[in-house]
């Protein structure tokens, strides 16, 4: 269907636009170096805030799914509370809601990258966003609690979140398992784990970050806050001239025309080479001065 | 390049700005930062190998390092190696036996083994 605007095709990206366009594959390759520092490991004792196997024998800082998988795993045993990483995922959250999947987490970027090879895609129904939530209530909660609760602990649950995971599958299980390979020690990884890894890198050639739009528990949790987080996208209605420029630009088939600050979006600020959606922070009233006029 | 994606006529005037106030985001980014302050200076509840209590931050690293004990999977105590004179491994092997049958189950369930270093088995 033609866009109905006269200046659908005379809407050029704007320079702001542009330029967050092109700087989002460099803050994603300069975070590479944090979550792959050599020297991080004694970091582990921290939780971070995106996906990354705290396996993977470069990983820094530990993995808050497993971490919290982990946490669920020893809840019926001694009743510990991760204080710690609720605090870290909260800040997070807080401030940036889901910038990070965008900007910052390794795994988001593996799919960005996989997703420029030139194939059609395929563009998933608006419902596969909830089965993120579906993996984080039961994968990451309550399995590992119930089978916590049965005395099995979370290293020896055959079924869990890190078993299936192919972020650690691809950075810790692909590893070892070359090096063992080498060694003349077999395939260290299950074939189980290696297929799910296959499968993951066919559907990120096919699909815009499939990991991210239908199983990421933490995606979906940091997503939740996009609605009132400081960091969101402010609609312009003066700078709207209908062009569909934002939601054609939308990799993650977020409705950008209706609402912007949603539990789908990664806040790749893509969208914003259309000038009417602008990156803002929110501010309390006395420091903003008069309110804009939108 | 990208492929316009055909969509129904919208009214800009007629959507919401989505201006989202200081005041939510601020109040869950002071309970964020409270509960991190204080989880990275809390002892838990369970004991290290050491008889120290675990911190936090190290539950956290234990994860990926399998050094998480469990009480009932704690191997009993090797019996003792044959010295070659019969009487003194009689007497070594009968204490052992009244070692293990009489031992008191350790008060602990879980703990903490912060010198592990095994990869975590994903």
């Amino acid at each position: 269907m033609e866009c109905a605007s006269p200046e659908c095709r005379q809407r050029a990206p704007t320079p702001l636009g542009r330029t967050l366009s092109r700087l989002r594959p460099w803050v994603q390759t300069a975070f590479l170096g944090v979550w792959l520092a050599p020297l991080g490991r004694w970091l582990h004792a921290i939780p971070g805030c995106v996906f990354h196997c705290y396996s993977c024998p470069l990983s820094s800082f530990a993995c808050p799914v497993g971490v919290a998988a982990n946490y669920a795993a020893l809840l019926p045993v001694c009743g510990e509370v991760p204080y710690l990483l609720i605090g870290i995922l909260l800040a997070v959250a807080a401030v940036s809601g889901s910038l990070v999947c965008g900007w910052v987490c390794p795994f988001g970027f593996l799919q960005d990258g996989l997703a420029r090879i030139p194939v059609p895609k395929v563009r998933l129904p608006d419902w596969v966003g909830s089965l993120r939530y579906v993996v984080l209530l039961g994968l990451v909660l309550v399995l590992p609690m119930v089978l916590g609760f049965k005395g099995v602990p979370f290293d020896e649950q055959t079924i869990s979140i890190c078993r299936l995971c192919p972020a650690g599958a691809l950075e810790a299980g692909l590893p070892y398992s070359v090096k063992s390979y080498l060694a003349g020690q077999g395939w260290l990884m299950s074939w189980f784990k290696t297929a799910i890894l296959v499968a993951f890198i066919g559907a990120a050639i096919f699909v815009h970050r499939p990991w991210c739009r239908m199983f990421c528990p933490l995606g979906g949790l940091l997503a939740l806050f996009n609605r009132f987080s400081l960091f969101h996208l402010r609609f312009n209605t003066k700078e709207c001239v209908e062009c569909n420029l934002c939601r054609s630009r939308c990799s993650m088939g977020v409705k950008v025309d209706q609402a912007v600050n949603v539990s789908g979006c990664i806040r790749c600020l893509e969208c914003t080479t259309c000038g009417a959606l602008e990156p803002c922070f929110a501010l309390p009233k006395k420091a903003r001065g008069v309110s804009p006029q939108y | 390049m990208f492929q316009r994606v055909p969509q129904p006529p919208v009214d800009p005037a007629q959507r919401d700005a989505e201006r989202h106030d200081f005041w939510p985001g601020f109040i869950i980014l002071l309970i964020g930062a409270l509960l991190v302050f204080g989880g990275a200076q809390r002892l838990t509840g369970l004991d290290t190998v050491e008889g120290n209590s675990a911190w936090e931050t190290q539950l956290i690293k234990t994860f990926s390092s399998g050094g998480l004990q469990y009480a009932d999977q704690l191997a009993p105590p090797a019996p003792p190696r044959p010295t070659g004179d019969p009487a003194a491994d009689a007497a070594a092997l009968a204490r052992w036996d009244k070692d293990r049958t009489g031992a008191t189950p350790p008060s602990w369930r879980v703990r903490v083994d912060t010198g592990a270093k095994t990869p975590c088995p994903t």
